[in-house]
């Protein structure tokens, strides 16, 4: 993925760094001196440069008095400022002494309760006076006047950098930013071009080890004065009231790493600062100055700096917050427009389909697909159908969760390498629990370079390399072009997709409710349904029946007295009102046969047959009827039911075969692999093949009802009974030479 | 003397046709004719209106299943429910073929369930079918004597 090649010779491996004690390294920076003190005020451990500074040895003050070690006078002066309450764990200034009128040094003193003792850091100033604390405030004024609220956070860190080393006189100040790996990013320099300009390049996160990133979260400003320093051995080198190595986190004196020392003199900075930015209470980032030769900064304007960088800090707090904002407030119009056009239509990925300009826009993407059952649909810039197939193939089986996101896609999906330019970055949001259904959005490759202050691939050392511990020798910009990726989906934007999901979760689960509704809403209806049939059944039922019995006994009565005119009308009423209770009772069979539940019985069909053919030697009667009924298979059927389909059948065959002579009807059967399918055939009338998809539907006649009488639902009837056994009907007939009814019944039914 | 036939029924039209039906049988049978369930209750007991009538149970009782006030259903569960009345023939006599009133017909033990047919001949085969089988061929349970016609 890298094209440049690396100038400088394989850096080591810093990681071993993170084992380096460096809260607790035993010493300190020379250009002061320490006492420590337990709590009767006894000194109990100090620094060996105590002679350089004191004209002592530590032996001559260790069990004394602070007044045994530095004069009563300025023990006298230390004294007040040394209360329990004023003391902390972070150092405080507590004055500037004189040890002795003809020195013309003083020392300003910081205070700091931490580890059981009492720390005083005693640093050297060659300045005459008390440290003045008076210029921090128009410092902070001037810079707060200086930040307007439109600036960037680019710019307020610019202004920031200025400002410090105006305070600082140091030759160059960063401001820089962690990435979420962890890497520094320069976003502002202050440079007076004494020291080369890292403006816009990168720090590799294995700059900082981690331990050393607490310690930056922990204390916010360190100062190291020369780089070339000799530290100073605390005397005893423990701290004699627990035993251990003293815990110098907050110590301003603290000595830092000797590879970190060497990292300085390497880079060419003798003298360098730091001051923590912290953004809701993480490290976000550092203020980072250097010098080329060695400089002490008094406690003073080190306050000042630090108070500047929590300024900066609160400013990048709110200026991020807004941003914030600003960005979520957009997403989630942009989300609103797209809830809106989904709940316009019926069809949920049509609907997807018309708001995918806005789909685009919510999550900055170049491409998007939805997938809902076997359907894809693709947007913008996406891999081909196949490719978003696999791609939702893959998600389902290696990712569970609510949202997948990366910004790296091929680095976890290797056939993603066919696609990077469209997409290098994937969004995923599965809108279904139980489906394989998906909103994908694509990020298209961003393409970038980056240039790192040195190699931040040490791990590509080669693997013979001497793994010693030691610093980079090299900053000297190394350019690395960045493949495969696309711009980081924004935590906004997984926050609003997540919610988003929800939302379209929640227009599913109105659908679904929607549904339940219908469906009460269907059973209700069928429940009306059932009671018209009801009354159908038995309120109609009973009048047409009067009307047929007294027309017969009309028909009786009258004899042959009667005008026949008056018979004929009294025989059409009578045979209309007959047809009408036929209809009845045939539309009642017709709706009960949704609902009873079959209950399948070995049916001999030998049997059916011949008891359907008894039951039709009324209709038959002067007629000269042919039956050839083959040896029929078994079945596996619900026995009344067949039997009301046999008999549709073999009562259809009869009505068409009225003008034969003879009338010839066929009944066979056979096994058929999975399946039995009988055929009824006749040599009747037949039918117009044009209307053979009309046969089975109900209230379908394909003959005038003067020549054949018929409700239109037995056949219809025929098709609902052989469909819930699972089997298939159909018919064929060469017009006017008879008719052939195929029905079929599986030799294993359906569960339902 | 032949047992009386207990013929419960609303509609005037079903009531013509059904004594018209039982005349053609040629059955001997007395016919007694109540017009709702309450009536009905009354003669099988003996009260109110039939309350000096002769002694003993009809043959069978063919009964409606759509009565005004007591229906049919409740009719055959109180006949079921009492003590000189439980092993009564009762059939039902309806236009209904609905399952469930077939089903609550059944539970309640009903001896014969008839859906009276649309066309006349067929109407007349089945209650002259019925008159005869229940009238005639069926021995009916102790208790049930023979008619003698009421003195108005």
């Amino acid at each position: 993925m890298t094209s440049s090649t690396p100038q400088v010779n394989p850096t080591f491996d810093l990681s071993s760094c993170e084992q380096e004690p460096i809260r607790t390294p035993g010493s300190i920076q020379p250009h002061g001196f320490v006492l420590a003190l337990d709590a009767t005020g006894r000194v109990v451990q100090a620094s060996d440069n105590l002679v350089q500074h004191l004209g002592k040895p530590p032996a001559a003050v260790l069990g004394g008095t602070l007044a045994d070690a530095i004069g009563a006078p300025a023990a006298a002066a230390l004294q007040p400022e040394l209360q329990d309450e004023r003391v902390r764990e972070r150092p405080s200034f507590a004055a500037t002494i004189r040890l002795s009128e003809k020195d013309h040094c003083c020392f300003d003193v910081l205070a700091h309760r931490y580890d059981t003792l009492l720390m005083l850091e005693f640093e050297a100033m060659t300045r005459a006076g008390a440290a003045d604390f008076r210029h921090l405030y128009p410092l902070v004024g001037d810079f707060l006047q200086q930040l307007n609220d439109s600036d960037t956070i680019e710019q307020m860190s610019r202004t920031a950098a200025d400002e410090i080393r105006t305070v600082t006189g140091f030759g160059r100040v960063l401001v820089y930013k962690f990435d979420e790996e962890g890497h520094g990013h320069v976003l502002a320099e202050s440079n007076d071009g004494s020291l080369p300009s890292y403006l816009g390049q990168r720090f590799p996160a294995s700059d900082i080890p981690k331990q050393a990133r607490e310690l930056y979260a922990a204390n916010r400003i360190r100062l190291i004065s020369d780089a070339n320093y000799t530290p100073a051995r605390l005397v005893p080198p423990v701290n004699p009231l627990t035993g251990a190595p003293n815990d110098l986190s907050f110590a301003a004196l603290r000595s830092v790493s000797p590879i970190h020392l060497q990292y300085m003199r390497n880079m060419g900075t003798l003298a360098s600062m730091s001051v923590s930015l912290m953004v809701k209470g993480r490290l976000w980032g550092l203020i980072s100055c250097h010098n080329a030769a060695a400089c002490h900064i008094p406690f003073d304007k080190r306050t000042a700096c630090e108070q500047l960088g929590q300024i900066l800090a609160l400013r990048i707090t709110s200026r991020e917050d807004a941003d914030e904002l600003q960005f979520r407030l957009e997403v989630r119009r942009v989300m609103v427009s797209v809830l809106a056009g989904l709940t316009q239509g019926a069809d949920f990925i049509e609907n997807m389909g018309s708001v995918f300009p806005e789909l685009l826009q919510f999550a900055r993407a170049g491409g998007a697909a939805v997938a809902v059952d076997d359907r894809i649909l693709r947007y913008g810039d996406t891999p081909d159908e196949s490719q978003v197939r696999a791609l939702i193939g893959w998600l389902d089986q290696h990712t569970h969760g609510d949202l997948y996101h990366t910004d790296r896609l091929v680095e976890h999906y290797l056939p993603a390498g066919a696609f990077l330019h469209c997409a290098s970055g994937l969004l995923a949001m599965p809108i279904s629990r139980i489906h394989k259904h998906y909103l994908l959005w694509f990020r298209p490759e961003f393409v970038h370079t980056v240039d790192w202050a040195g190699n931040p691939h040490a791990k590509e050392a080669p693997p013979d390399a001497p793994r010693q511990l030691s610093p980079r020798t090299s900053f000297a910009t190394w350019r690395e072009t960045i493949h495969g990726r696309s711009a980081p989906w924004h935590p906004g934007e997984i926050e609003m997709a997540l919610e988003f999901r929800t939302a379209l979760l929640g227009i599913a689960l109105e659908r679904a409710e929607q549904m339940a509704e219908l469906a009460e809403e269907l059973g209700r209806a069928n429940k009306e349904l059932e009671a018209f049939s009801y009354s159908v059944s038995h309120d109609l039922r009973a009048p047409l029946r009067h009307i047929v019995g007294f027309s017969d006994l009309l028909l009786e009565a009258a004899g042959n007295d009667t005008l026949d005119k008056r018979q004929r009308f009294l025989k059409n009423i009578k045979e209309s009102a007959r047809l009408a209770g036929k209809l009845v009772d045939d539309l009642l069979s017709f709706s009960q046969m949704g609902r009873a539940s079959l209950r399948p019985v070995r049916v001999n069909m030998n049997e059916l047959v011949r008891s359907c053919v008894d039951k039709l030697t009324l209709d038959t009667q002067g007629r000269h009827v042919q039956w050839h009924v083959g040896d029929l298979p078994e079945i596996v059927a619900d026995p009344t039911f067949i039997q009301l389909a046999l008999y549709n059948l073999l009562s259809n065959a009869v009505k068409f075969t009225s003008q034969r002579d003879p009338a010839i009807i066929r009944v066979d059967g056979r096994r058929d692999g999975t399946e039995t399918v009988f055929d009824v055939s006749d040599n009747g009338v037949g039918f117009n093949m044009d209307y053979v998809h009309k046969l089975f539907g109900v209230f379908q006649r394909l003959h005038r009802m003067e020549d054949f009488q018929g409700t239109g639902i037995g056949l219809a009837n025929v098709r609902r009974i052989v469909e819930r056994h699972g089997g298939r009907v159909s018919a064929t007939s060469s017009g006017g030479h008879g008719a052939t009814f195929t029905f079929t019944i599986p030799n294993t039914l359906p569960s339902a | 003397m032949l047992k009386p036939i207990l013929l419960v029924e609303d509609n005037p039209h079903d009531l013509e046709l059904t004594l018209i039906a039982l005349e053609k049988s040629q059955l001997a049978n007395e016919v007694i004719v109540v017009r709702d369930g309450a009536e009905a209750l009354d003669y099988l007991y003996s009260r109110g209106e039939y309350a000096t009538r002769q002694k003993g149970n009809p043959a069978v009782v063919l009964l409606d299943l759509k009565l005004p006030k007591v229906d049919g259903l409740e009719v055959l569960r109180e006949i079921r429910g009492a003590d000189g009345l439980r092993s009564l023939p009762v059939v039902m006599l309806t236009s209904s073929r609905e399952e469930q009133d077939l089903i609550r017909s059944y539970e309640l033990n009903v001896n014969a369930y008839v859906v009276k047919p649309v066309d006349f001949k067929e109407f007349v085969r089945a209650i002259s079918d019925l008159g005869i089988f229940w009238a005639v061929l069926n021995e009916p349970p102790p208790g049930s004597q023979r008619y003698v016609r009421p003195q108005n």
